[in-house]
């Protein structure tokens, strides 16, 4: 894991350096900070319907900063616990299609010939459905898709850039001498994976992991607004746009808040992710095609 | 219909004189007619925004309202229902195709005379033989109509000679009347008969709408719009509109928009928040009209596994009870409908003769509710849902995606139920996978929504045992057996006093028992371009008398200006 | 050339086929019944469903429907669309050419403008000018696709009302008008949904131009052409741009997906029925034939896309045209 570090440290020092991403790290912590305090700062309990028929659909008030939904629930308790929904999903989504897709890279690159063309082949039929298309197909036919399947699906159909970026990856340090060496000398290709391999995918894997985190908030708010991805009465930020969907001319503060707070936690996402790859690689070179930051997107 | 909703009632009134009025004064331009802008009251178009096309333009094929209001535009039946919606016999009852019928001695036979100037919209005169070919379709199992079970009872129908038909009925009954002229609508057999019966749902000639009613089709863009236009030598009268148009709009939201905007000049349900922004509107008004529509949340009595076991939670009347008491039916109609919501009293709507909103009623009473689950076994868990003999009081509630008000009052319940300590699970699929749920039993509870025919014996279809069969309606499996004699003595009656007597206590029965908590009548009201006047409106269709609906000439815009004339 | 050219056709259609057959499987092992959307009123007896099911072949083995599917498909055949009551193909051909305007359109307009944006942060790059479009094109890149166009459509359809709120063209009064006004309803139907498409994809086509410009900044024949007097924003124009425009020609055909996707939100908030609205609503309604054709056409244009774009690269670039 040494190597791991040592490839990531120079850059994190220029990175705290650049004014951009301190920026949207404090954005970030606070949209964090706000999901993980939701049960001490929320002045509601999320799904309380608190009076059915005085209170529901109010605007923005003292007494209910950001209003009250069509349910008389109040909205800012709701984007807060939303907040832990949206961002719970999509860090797990993430963390477990970079996995898969290092791992079937790795793979890919390392055992080459007829494995490589397979799975190269596969990612290549992946990459060309809309992933949006993939997601609402499976999601819309199967019913009960649950948070967790919901969170599998994300990640499931988020590897294929990941899985390019290591077999490429791969394939160079191969060929490297001290790989090389090290496999005459019998080291085993686990070992060769997280020594040789994992440290030159680690950079450009935190920007695709950080643009991913941006891409997967924004497919499950649009499988929400769909109405087919986090169930009610969860909160998410989607499902509460989607609450107010019906009536977007009068309860202008569902369909505003909510989307704000989607904007800005991607925004931040993505300046980070843009941070993050000037600091490791200062040249500034084009993104590598097919990865988060093309318009494959979604 | 002693309980048609006031205020449709009393437009009904104003503005029938006012329609016979004009009718008179035109009496010369009648049929001469043959482009726009004609003087008066004839002339002028009007836009229908609708969610969703039609499906087919055969009337047997038909499902969806939409599709069911343009063939009855376009189609004919022998005769039509009187505006009291009357089922038993013929009282009411006024020509259409048929000028005129005579009842066999023994009511096992009806002879129909044919209106000699009947023609089809392609020229052909309407014959015997298409009455014939007509009931022999609707009743071929091949074809496939919705409908081939409510005519059971007409055994066929005989030609006398072109313009006489005579239909024969299996057995006596109040209603035999009513379920050939209402449920069988006249189609040509020159145009679909070529088409073996199957083939018919997918045929070109599916889509060609040609009938014998007072509007013609004129054009079909698919996903666009459907538009009809005035059969200026109709036996029964030239409409007086030129023109409607259905606008297809792919959602119930672009659809209202189109509304607001202007591109339409009616659409058919309005939400609270429209009504308000309607009522305040100097170029819209309010269009209330009957329905016979009911909503209710069904618990299914039976295993969803196993349908010869009960429910393992609601087969348990206690529990039905508990869970009815624990929901505010008031409150949530008016979180859902606000002022224009009407409670739902039993399975039955308003606009029906045997309605009855004076029967006893479950209490709204959360400690009661509490109480009984707690003397029925379900004692409250660690995390506050009630759990007995290691089951946990959880179950799903079958909904359907596409209708708010319903995902609306899921949601409500959701909440209401929770305080009680019943966990509910929101099982929203969409309407194809809801429907086949309901009708194979396999839900917990369900948001349900029933539309019943203008006939009594509707309650059969759906609260008998006999209802309980897959081609029934009776989807929470609900079966008890004294409801059943009840509602059978109800329909075989002649005396509409007897029969209401009979429903009246089967309906106080299965509010008793509790297989539904009864939520809501689904307020139909549309929204209607001020310069449109309407004529009456009946609970089945409140297009029934759409060709006599006017725009005065003073009042026509650029639309009303099209006239006859086709699309470039 | 030939062999390139022959390699990557191979692999185009071997990439449709695999999408077309999972999409069939997914959709057929899918839950629920395909007859479902079109008889789901009570009153449909099961006797009607089973004829139904046996004109349309529904109860055959599922590995027949398959073969039989895959036999039609070559001949145009792609079955018939339970939801539309009509052949799948009379629907998608309504449905393709309305998004291949609405993609076209925007596809069009956000090229000239991302690579003019590009093309200005480039030029001075790392200049205020550049870190505020910079911003700026992040915030719109940031932006969820179907809030922006619902924010679109309440401003200007709702609260100033300029323009339609959705459809191509007005539902009445469109086939009636003059044909000059007929031109300008089609038109003011269009400028919404173009507009959104528009900005969403141009973000992102700046972003990439302006890095593939900065990519080939530094080299040789740049300084060359400085060297010979041309000042610095002649050469970006007149060299740079012309380099970098290679791997916007290889965007094009990656930008599809995309675009289709980002089609399907704006389809759906604008009630524009093409290709995505289509799609979605057949996923909704569960018909069959023509979610797996839509699929079909939906990647055969995105894979056709990518193979477009690779072979324009490959006759513009020399060290590709080589191998």
């Amino acid at each position: 894991m040494n190597g791991f570090l040592a490839a990531i440290r120079p850059p994190l020092s220029r990175l705290a350096r650049d004014g951009r991403a301190r920026a949207a790290a404090v954005v970030l912590l606070l949209v964090i900070g706000a999901a993980l305090l939701a049960p001490l700062l929320a002045p509601y309990d999320p799904t309380a319907q608190l009076d059915i028929v005085r209170l529901q659909s109010r605007p923005p008030s003292w007494a209910h900063p950001l209003g009250t939904d069509q349910f008389s629930r109040d909205v800012l308790s709701r984007l807060m616990w939303g907040a832990r929904i949206s961002l719970a999903i999509a860090f797990v989504a993430v963390a477990l299609s970079m996995t898969l897709g290092i791992l079937v890279g790795a793979i890919a690159g390392y055992a080459g010939g007829l494995v490589d063309a397979v799975l190269m082949r596969l990612v290549d039929t992946a990459l060309s459905i809309p992933r949006l298309l993939l997601l609402i197909a499976v999601v819309a036919l199967w019913e009960h898709v649950g948070l967790a399947a919901l969170t599998l699906l994300l990640a499931g159909t988020g590897w294929f850039t990941v899985s390019r970026l290591t077999r490429a990856e791969t394939l160079v340090v191969r060929e490297k001498d001290f790989v090389v060496a090290a496999r005459m000398l019998g080291a085993s290709p686990w070992r060769i994976l997280t020594r040789h391999v994992l440290p030159n995918v680690a950079a450009p894997g935190l920007v695709a992991a950080t643009l991913g985190i941006a891409n997967v908030i924004l497919l499950e708010a649009g499988l929400s607004y769909l109405g087919i991805g986090v169930r009610p009465p969860t909160a998410s930020w989607g499902g509460i746009i989607q609450d107010g969907a019906e009536r977007v001319g009068d309860l202008w503060w569902l369909t505003l808040f909510p989307g704000l707070a989607i904007l800005l936690t991607v925004f931040a996402c993505n300046a980070l992710g843009d941070a993050l790859r000037d600091a490791l690689d200062p040249r500034q070179l084009p993104p590598p095609l097919g990865d988060d930051t093309s318009p494959q997107r979604r | 219909m002693n309980r048609l909703d006031p205020s449709s009632r009393s437009r009904a009134r104003r503005w029938a004189p006012l329609a016979l009025a004009a009718a008179t004064l035109l009496g010369g331009c009648k049929g001469t007619e043959t482009t726009s802008g004609g003087a008066g009251d004839v002339g002028g178009t009007v836009v229908i925004s609708t969610p969703g096309e039609a499906e087919t333009l055969v009337p047997g094929l038909v499902i969806s309202q939409g599709a069911r209001e343009i063939t009855d535009l376009l189609f004919d039946r022998l005769a039509d229902m009187g505006d009291d919606m009357n089922t038993v016999g013929d009282k009411g009852y006024t020509p259409q195709l048929a000028e005129s019928w005579q009842w066999a001695p023994d009511s096992l036979s009806i002879t129909f005379h044919l209106n000699p100037k009947a023609r089809w919209h392609d020229g052909q005169p309407v014959r015997a033989s298409d009455v014939r070919y007509s009931v022999a379709l609707m009743k071929d199992p091949a074809f496939g109509s919705t409908g081939t079970s409510l005519i059971t009872n007409v055994d066929s129908v005989s030609v006398k000679d072109s313009l006489t038909a005579v239909a024969w009925f299996k057995k006596r009954t109040p209603e035999q009347f009513y379920d050939l002229v209402y449920q069988v609508v006249i189609v040509p057999q020159h145009v679909l008969g070529n088409t073996p019966a199957a083939q018919l749902k997918t045929a070109d000639v599916a889509r060609r709408g040609i009938g014998s009613g007072r509007f013609r089709l004129a054009m079909w863009q698919p996903g666009q719009r459907i538009e009809i236009i005035a059969d200026t030598a109709n036996y029964r009268g030239r409409p007086k509109l030129d023109r409607v148009v259905f606008a297809t709009a792919p959602d119930f939201n672009s659809a209202a928009a189109r509304f607001f905007s202007g591109d339409a000049d009616m659409f058919e349900q309005l939400r609270p928040e429209q009504i308000a922004k309607v009522a305040a509107d100097s170029q819209r008004r309010i269009l209330r009209y009957p329905t016979l529509q009911y909503a209710y949340l069904a618990f299914n009595m039976v295993d969803p596994k196993q349908w010869t076991r009960p429910h393992p939670i609601f087969g348990d009347r206690a529990v039905r009870r508990a869970l009815s008491m624990a929901v505010d039916r008031r409150a949530m109609l008016r979180n859902v409908f606000d002022t224009i919501g009407t409670l739902l009293y039993g399975p039955f709507p308003h606009a029906l003769s045997v309605a009855d909103t004076t029967l006893p009623q479950l209490p709204y009473d959360t400690l009661k509710a509490r109480a009984l689950l707690d003397s029925a076994g379900w004692l409250a868990g660690p995390d506050g849902i009630r759990v007995k003999n290691g089951r946990r009081l959880e179950f799903g509630l079958s909904t359907p995606s596409s209708s708010a008000a319903r995902h609306q009052y899921a949601v409500l319940i959701q909440e209401a139920l929770r305080r009680v300590g019943a966990s509910v699970r929101l099982d929203e699929t969409d309407f194809a996978t809801w429907a086949a749920k309901q009708g194979s039993h396999a839900f917990d509870a369900e948001m349900a929504i029933f539309g019943t025919d203008p006939s009594p014996s509707g309650f059969k279809q759906s609260w008998t045992t006999a209802g309980i069969a897959r081609d029934g309606a009776n989807y929470p499996a609900y079966s008890n057996s004294t409801v059943d004699a009840l509602l059978d003595s109800a329909t075989a009656s002649f005396d509409p006093a007897r029969t209401r007597s009979y429903a009246r206590r089967a309906f106080e029965i299965i509010i008793d028992d509790a297989p539904a908590i009864w939520l809501y009548e689904p307020p139909t009201v549309a929204g209607l371009h001020k310069r449109i006047h309407t004529t009456k409106l009946r609970a089945d269709g409140y297009w029934s008398d759409l060709a006599n609906w006017y725009i005065p000439a003073g009042e026509r815009t650029a639309r009303d200006q099209i006239g006859l004339r086709s699309a470039q | 050339m030939r062999r390139y050219l022959g390699s990557r056709l191979l692999q185009a259609v071997g990439v449709v086929f695999l999408v077309t057959t999972l999409t069939f499987l997914l959709v057929h092992l899918a839950p629920g019944d395909p007859l479902g959307a079109a008889l789901d009123r009570p009153g449909v007896t099961e006797a009607v469903r089973d004829q139904w099911r046996q004109q349309f072949g529904l109860d055959r083995p599922l590995g027949e429907q398959y073969l039989r599917w895959l036999a039609n498909v070559p001949r145009g055949e792609l079955g018939y669309s339970f939801s539309h009551r009509r052949p799948v193909r009379d629907v998608l051909l309504d449905a393709f050419p309305r998004t291949l305007l609405l993609v076209g359109l925007a596809l069009t307009f956000s090229f000239a403008l991302g690579i003019g944006v590009g093309v200005l942060q480039a030029e001075r790059a790392g200049s205020p000018r550049d870190r505020w479009l910079g911003r700026v094109l992040l915030l719109l890149y940031s932006v969820p696709d179907f809030w922006l166009a619902l924010l679109a459509l309440l401003l200007f359809a709702y609260k100033i009302p300029i323009l339609p709120a959705g459809g191509i063209v007005d539902p009445v009064l469109h086939d009636y008008l003059p044909f000059g006004r007929r031109v300008l309803d089609r038109l003011a139907h269009l400028v919404l949904p173009v507009l959104t498409l528009t900005v969403l994809s141009s973000a992102v086509i700046a972003r990439h131009q302006r890095s593939s410009l900065l990519a080939v900044l530094p080299s040789d024949w740049m300084r060359t052409a400085l060297a010979k007097g041309l000042s610095w924003r002649d050469a970006v124009r007149r060299h740079a741009l012309r380099n970098a425009l290679l791997s916007t020609i290889t965007l094009v055909g990656l930008s599809l997906p995309a675009l289709a996707a980002g089609a399907v939100f704006v389809e759906k908030v604008f009630s524009w029925p093409g290709m995505g609205m289509v799609t979605v609503s057949a996923i909704g309604a569960r018909d069959y034939p023509l979610i797996t054709a839509g699929v079909l056409i939906i990647s055969v244009a995105v894979v056709l896309g990518a193979l477009l774009a690779d072979l324009a690269v490959a006759a513009a670039d020399p060290r590709v045209r080589m191998r």
